[in-house]
């Protein structure tokens, strides 16, 4: 019986492997495997090792010396995670607003522990060290996006959204000098180009409805 | 400049490292991560110890201490790991203090934190560096009271080496080795922080030079598998010789317990081996201990060969040969024979009165033992280098060397304690000068990975490729090379002009001459003169551990046609040391009607299995002697207290028959032979300094042998040098296992063509000897050709055979 | 005499009048990262001042003017550093943006990457001409989505428009102008993928060059031998950021902020245990009590410590006479801590001190490259052992002794810092909290147990 060949990922993309190759200076080919494992780890959830031999023959190291860097890292993984791959973050900040909680939360409610994927391969769950969004604790990342202030009911909702199959825009929260309204206002006055809320060039983000309204006012006071 | 180390004054050069001070000065740190003639990493931390130095003004001077006038010592604010600091002027090094006492024992306790406790069962015990720094510097007993890692404990990286990866202790040797020497990259730590482990995505570890980890691993992780379980380090008697593996004379240690061979590590020769070995040196030890070893000798009584003593055989081979005419008795012995052999070989002829004398295998080309050589130090420094061959089988530690030139490293100054344990030129990933090497083979070699510039020629096409670089040597390419065929040269013109200008530029440039080109007499001349035109230095490499030896002694007939195939043809009788040639079952006819037949020989071969008397051989594991490698250094072979019965070297052999007749003839033991052999090249082997002594330069009349001239052809079945010999791979059970068995390598077109797949065990004829290999599709091989492993019987070359004609049987699947 | 007295006080308030927010200033604005806001704002004028009005040797003279001290957290003096550069010899140079923001506590460079990454790639370009780097790289944390894809866009949107690329501010006249012919320079924008230790400069390094990001010995510096073996300087995100608006109105407008060893204006962030987390931009100087009570609305509830400058420094307990301390290099390491990236994380009351210091433990153990023996046994294994033994109500008095003397151990002794980035806290913690140590050893249980802190 002859099984199916894999095709190579990069087979019908030349465009996009010369895009990422050209990147790099001649003698600095190998800087291409991190971007290239992340294009397979984007598409497939996971970078295979039929793949990863791949990136290697392209790259031009051997295939252990690539497993060597790939698994260096914490966000390139050897077996598919989930649609909906849930880090969250349990250092010390996120510690502090509640971060264990969160994470036992998410481990009933998915039934997984850190690592696992589930049977349909909806969720997976992994505990990360610090997203770098501490001010905003707890912060949940799920796949690409950042989920900042993720309260008990926030993380119900988008629990709600993500069962529905939809991936939720993600969640930004504000805070300190990161503050729209007096400085908005401020800068409005001053320029004459751009009008406040002109659509940005690359990802829409969902300013949380609570933050761009009303009582999460930070000026204001109050973390509740 | 002045260095004082723990109170000791020493005057080093600039660049050393303050780990070499230390053991200059006869003080010691521990280490595990630095290795002689590796990179210094600094990772393991261990070497830690109290540096300072004085410091200059701002106008220069040493800025002194007040108390003493002498110039203030600023401490360095840390300890300092001593691996990776280079001495300043000045510098003071204390490693006994207390701080640094404590940073030491604590870095053993952190090192045996997750190190398991398998001393008891470790085959490293006794040996193992981290038992001895643990009792040097540990405190005796560890605080550490929780479940340590558990990692896989018996993972085989190939058949020849066993990982236990709860033993490794992280230093990276492992790693680094195989990116630095031999520039296979085939180990990597795998995850990180604790969870580091090494691993491969490489089958197999492809590399022929696997086994030097196993030598460098500092505890018990790393392992030969050819060795494991089989005792303990301090029981094993270690035997310091020479290797007759191969041509290189690299340096051995023999690990022998009750009689038995168990373990081959590599000695230390800094000009030579430095302190590597190939796989086949390493692990091919397992056919000395085979179950079938001839132990005493035979003689055919009623058609049978039954067992008797020395006494008896050679008083039979005694009459018999008086019957006969000694101008009719051919002599031949295999061309890793001692020197001392050979001596015995040359009184025995005399005696007879015979000149068929010779040794096999011998290329035609006939220049092994001349002038003018180049050392294989020179090799290492080359500013060019041009291979023809496939070195990394034929002499692997000569790929080494080259890989060392193609790093630029340049030998290292030798301490009193060796090789530096930290030679801070080295790095990681050093930039290789591809541009240095040119490669060419008729099939595609793995030495081109590294070369600049590679050449596939047509098989048997070695004397074309030589004048056609002789003539783009005079210039030929300069007015559009009409006169030069790429095909020919199997490379663009511009890489063929390339290569004879980095020749011509370099200050030392080395041609290295691998078997396909000494197959033909032609072709060695034409090398010679390109080597000439050029300037740069030949390097041919002989077949065996002792051609150079064996020319340089006249084990040589007196005529052409007493060579080694034209006694085989036409002498009457024969006595032939561990040779073969019965394999060719038209020799065998011939060999079969001898008026006697006489095979010295460790296993009873097709050969000896027609002779009249059959004598035990010694490997050359069990021999004293002397053999002299490819450069025409002199080394010495020592035997390791192996039981071989009643085994004896080719001199014991010529003692017993001297026995027999009555007669003392020289060469009958070792220290005869040598007087012998001090009279006649003028050196006394039984003094022979550490590292050998050069072969004094004689111009050899060399007798050819008929020289088989094949017209260049893309197709046919190529003999190839393998690094295992194939005589003795299936009595090597692991290396049999690691290689897969002898293989055809065919392309894969031919090989779908001919019905063949990639693993098929087949019976090949070539040129009438039958072989039984496995088959493995490459695309190495151009299309048309297939590649046999070469035998002493059937040395490198090419048979020009028709595809089509060479008989191919595939075996059929037997079910149990 | 008259000098001193007519030198103006220098500024070390928010609330000084001459102070405002210029790194952060479009921070949080809608559509502030597009180049038609930057530029309609003034964006590029340093760049284009610096390429076509001074030299790149005026441009260092300027930066180490200004005093500015590296903003990663190591606090090197940037013009010093820029001046280690050999002198050009027709090798390609580089100049390295390390935006791979992990330590925690930081999460200043993300929002600047986020809503103003023009300010990022004008900061690289000054940085480019002064040390006539042609190549800028920027290593972006893996994580940090958002900000990667908003520098792809910025730098597509400033290749478009010349700013990146051949010959930028290449001008028609003025033949012998410095910067006639333009600088050629452009970024390569390249994402990490999860390990702290890519925020250490050689590790990052090895990590760009596609190899395990393990560090590399020091010397060669960068300057000699950095990306591909090739002289180059590496900077902080906010330290390219500050280069744009030393260029811009001068290395006395910044030295006019800050103490006599940390000058300028510096992003301090605030998290835990306080009513109003995030970035605060200050000037150096400004004390802990400014950031924390004014800045910050105080505590959340009543605290014990603080943490100075992200999870490798030491912390301090919560008194009067350390909110007062100013936030500068010289006091923290005065007072034996760090300012580090100036990341403030208030420690409550209510929070048990071993199983904080166990978090962030934890968190070394897992950032640990694995290179060197301390840090991977020491505190890849054996560190956080001790902590889970002591949380499990197993801990002996010994205990405590073998983790004050392990700590002394690795202090000092491993290939990189980070060893000594968990093992100094853990000390602080015992020096100033020992008497939570002692409490779990005694009673098997924390003298603050846990509580809910999650808000519904």
């Amino acid at each position: 019986m002859e099984l199916p060949t894999l095709r190579p990922f990069f087979e019908d993309k030349p465009e996009l492997l010369q895009e990422i190759l050209d990147r790099y200076p001649p003698y600095g080919r190998r800087s291409a495997l991190m971007p290239l494992l992340w294009e397979v780890q984007r598409a497939e959830r996971h970078v295979s090792e039929a793949r990863l031999r791949e990136i290697a023959d392209i790259v031009g190291v051997t295939a252990t010396e690539a497993k060597g860097a790939m698994s260096f890292y914490g966000t390139f993984h050897q077996h598919p995670v989930g649609r909906f791959h849930l880090q969250v973050c349990r250092t010390l900040s996120c510690k502090l607003a509640g971060a264990d909680e969160l994470y036992r939360f998410l481990v009933e409610e998915t039934g997984l522990v850190a690592g696992e994927t589930d049977a349909e391969g909806l969720f997976s769950l992994q505990s990360v060290e610090c997203l770098g969004s501490c001010g905003t604790a707890p912060v949940l990342q799920v796949n690409d996006a950042y989920h900042e202030r993720v309260t008990r009911s926030r993380c119900r909702a988008l629990l709600a959204e993500m069962r529905e199959g939809r991936e939720p825009p993600p969640t930004r929260e504000r805070g300190g000098d990161n503050v729209s309204r007096e400085k908005a206002a401020r800068f409005a006055a001053a320029a004459p180009a751009v009008a406040p809320g002109a659509a940005s060039a690359a990802v829409p983000i969902a300013v949380s409805a609570a933050a761009a309204g009303s009582d999460r006012d930070p000026e204001e006071g109050g973390v509740a | 400049m002045k260095v004082v180390v723990d109170g000791v004054t020493l005057d080093l050069p600039p660049g050393t490292s303050a780990i070499d001070a230390v053991f200059a000065a006869g003080s010691d740190v521990p280490y595990f991560c630095s290795q002689p003639y590796m990179s210094p990493i600094g990772a393991c931390r261990m070497c830690l110890a109290k540096v300072g130095a004085p410091r200059r003004a701002r106008d220069g001077s040493w800025i002194l201490d007040e108390a003493t006038g002498e110039p203030q010592v600023f401490w360095f604010p840390t300890l300092m790991a001593t691996c990776t600091t280079a001495v300043m002027e000045g510098m003071v090094i204390d490693t006994r203090s207390e701080p640094v006492k404590a940073a030491q024992s604590g870095m053993i306790e952190f090192t045996l934190i997750n190190h398991p406790l398998d001393c008891p069962v470790c085959d490293k015990g006794g040996a193992c560096e981290l038992q001895d720094r643990a009792y040097e510097y540990g405190e005796g007993v560890s605080r550490f009271v929780f479940d340590k890692r558990h990692q896989e404990k018996h993972h085989a990286l190939s058949a020849l080496i066993t990982l236990d990866r709860e033993r490794c202790i992280h230093c990276k040797r492992c790693v680094r080795y195989f990116e630095e020497v031999p520039g296979d990259e085939v180990l990597d730590f795998i995850e990180r922080g604790g969870h580091t482990y090494i691993g491969t995505l490489e089958d197999g570890l492809p590399s022929n030079f696997t086994g030097n980890i196993t030598d460098i691993c500092p505890v018990g992780a790393l392992l030969d598998t050819t060795s494991r379980f089989r005792g303990r380090n301090w029981e094993y008697h270690h035997t310091e010789t020479t290797s007759l593996d191969d041509a290189s004379g690299s340096a051995i240690v023999v690990d022998g317990r009750t009689g038995r061979i168990e373990r081959i590590k590599a000695g230390h020769h800094p000009q030579i081996n430095k302190s590597w070995i190939d796989d086949g040196t390493r692990f091919g030890h397992e056919y000395a201990g085979a179950p079938d070893r001839l132990r005493r000798p035979l003689v055919r009584s009623n058609g049978r060969l039954v067992e008797t003593d020395w006494a008896d055989a050679m008083g039979y081979v005694a009459a018999r040969l008086a019957e006969l005419s000694g101008k009719e008795v051919g002599i031949a012995l295999r061309a890793d024979a001692t020197l001392e052999e050979g001596v015995a070989a040359r009184a025995l002829a005399d005696h007879l009165g015979s000149g068929q004398l010779d040794h096999a295998p011998r290329p035609a080309g006939g220049v092994i033992a001349a002038a003018g050589h180049a050392r294989l130090e020179e090799l290492a420094v080359a500013g060019a280098i041009l291979v023809v061959g496939d070195v990394t089988e034929e002499v692997p530690i000569v790929d080494l060397r080259i890989k060392d030139a193609l790093r630029g490293v340049t030998p290292p100054r030798l301490f009193e304690h060796g090789a530096p344990i930290a030679d801070l030129r080295l790095k990681e990933r050093m930039p290789r000068r591809s541009g240095l090497l040119t490669v060419a083979a008729p099939v595609r070699v793995d030495l081109m990975r590294h070369a600049g510039r590679a050449a596939v020629y047509p098989a048997g096409g070695e004397l074309g490729l030589f004048r056609a670089l002789n003539a783009l040597a005079d210039g030929a390419g300069a007015d559009g090379g009409r006169e030069v065929d790429p095909a020919v040269l199997g490379m663009p013109l511009e890489a063929g002009v390339a290569t004879v200008d980095a020749l011509r530029r370099a200050e030392t440039a080395v041609v290295v001459l691998g078997g396909w080109v000494l197959a033909s007499a032609d072709a060695t001349q034409a090398a010679l003169h390109f080597c000439r035109l050029v300037g740069a230095k030949p390097m041919p490499i002989g077949p065996m551990a002792n051609s150079y030896g064996l020319e340089l002694t006249g084990v040589l007939p007196s005529h052409a046609r007493y060579a080694y195939a034209g006694m085989l043809a036409s002498a009457k009788a024969l006595v032939l040391s561990q040779l073969d040639p019965a394999v060719d079952s038209v020799v065998a006819e011939r060999l079969a009607a001898l008026e006697l037949l006489v095979v010295h020989s460790s296993f009873l071969t097709a050969t000896a299995r027609l002779a009249h008397v059959v004598l035990p051989a010694t490997t050359g594991y069990e021999k004293d002697g002397t053999v002299v490698n490819l450069e025409g250094r002199m080394l010495p072979v020592r035997a390791a207290p192996v039981d071989a019965g009643e085994a004896r070297d080719f001199g014991g052999l010529v003692k017993a028959y001297g026995e027999a007749v009555g007669q003392r003839l020289e060469g009958r033991s070792v220290k005869g032979a040598r007087r012998w052999l001090k009279k006649s090249l003028g050196v006394d082997l039984d003094a022979l300094p550490p590292l050998g002594a050069w072969a004094p330069s004689k111009r050899v009349q060399a007798r050819v042998a008929i020289s088989v001239h094949p017209a260049a052809a893309r197709g046919g079945a190529l003999r190839v040098p393998t690094m295992v010999r194939a005589e003795v791979l299936d009595r090597n059970p692991h290396l049999r296992a690691a290689t897969g068995g002898p293989a055809l390598r065919l392309h894969p077109d031919d090989a779908s063509r001919l019905g063949l797949r990639a693993g098929d065990e087949v019976t090949v004829t070539v040129g009438g000897v039958p072989r039984r290999l496995v088959v493995r599709p490459s695309e190495s091989v151009p299309p048309g050709l297939v590649t046999v492993p070469a035998t002493p019987e059937e040395p490198v070359g090419l048979v020009p055979v028709d595809l089509a004609r060479i008989a191919v049987e595939r075996h059929a699947l037997e079910v149990a | 005499m008259s000098t001193v007295a007519e030198r103006p006080k220098p500024i070390t308030s928010r609330f000084d009048p001459r102070f405002e927010v210029t790194l952060y200033r479009h921070v949080g604005v809608e559509g502030a990262h597009t180049l038609e806001h930057y530029r309609a704002r003034g964006g590029y004028r340093a760049a284009e001042k610096a390429l076509t009005a001074m030299t790149p040797a005026q441009v260092v003279e300027e930066v180490k003017a200004s005093g500015l001290r590296g903003r990663g957290g190591a606090g090197f003096p940037a013009g010093v550093k820029m001046s280690f550069m050999p002198p050009a010899d027709g090798r390609q140079r580089f100049i390295v943006c390390n935006a791979d923001e992990s330590e925690p506590g930081s999460f200043k460079d993300r929002y600047l990457m986020e809503d103003d990454p023009h300010q990022l790639i004008e900061g690289m370009l000054v940085a480019g001409w002064a040390i006539q780097a042609t190549i800028g790289v920027l290593y972006v944390r893996g994580e940090y989505f958002l900000a990667h894809e908003r520098l792809r866009a910025a730098i597509a949107e400033a290749r478009s428009a010349g700013l990146l690329g051949r010959g930028v501010f290449a001008s028609e006249e003025a033949e012998d102008a410095p910067g006639n012919a333009g600088f050629d320079f452009d970024i390569i924008l390249h994402r990490g993928a999860g390990a702290y230790i890519c925020g250490e400069e050689t590790a990052l390094m090895n990590s760009f060059e596609g190899m395990r990001a393990n560090p590399r010995l020091k010397p060669p510096f960068p300057a000699q031998a950095g990306v591909y073996g090739y002289p180059t300087t590496i900077n902080n995100v906010e330290t390219l950021c500050s280069m744009v608006h030393i260029v811009d109105r001068g290395g006395a407008w910044f030295a006019a902020m800050g103490t006599d060893d940390s000058k300028g204006t510096k992003l301090y962030q605030l998290s835990g245990a306080v009513v109003r987390p995030g970035v605060y931009e200050m000037p150096m100087g400004a004390t802990f009590r400014e950031l924390i009570h004014d800045l910050g609305g105080g505590p959340s509830e009543p605290a014990k410590a603080f943490i100075p400058g992200g999870s490798s420094t030491p912390m301090l307990p919560w008194s009067e006479a350390n909110l007062d301390l100013p936030m500068d290099f010289g006091t923290m390491a005065r007072v034996g801590s760090m300012l580090g990236t100036g990341g403030v994380i208030v420690i409550p009351e209510a929070q048990c001190m071993v199983d904080a210091m166990a978090n962030v433990v934890r968190f070394y153990a897992h950032e640990s490259c694995g290179k060197c023996t301390p840090c991977r046994e020491g505190i890849g294994t054996w560190l956080p052992k001790m902590y889970q033994k002591l949380l499990a109500g197993l801990g002996t008095r010994e205990d405590l002794a073998l983790m004050e003397e392990m700590v002394r151990n690795l202090g000092g002794t491993a290939f990189c810092p980070l060893a000594d980035a968990c093992a100094m806290p853990v000390a602080a913690s015992f020096q100033h909290f020992r008497h939570e140590y002692e409490h779990w050893v005694d009673h098997g249980a924390p003298m603050h147990p846990t509580v809910s802190r999650w808000t519904a």
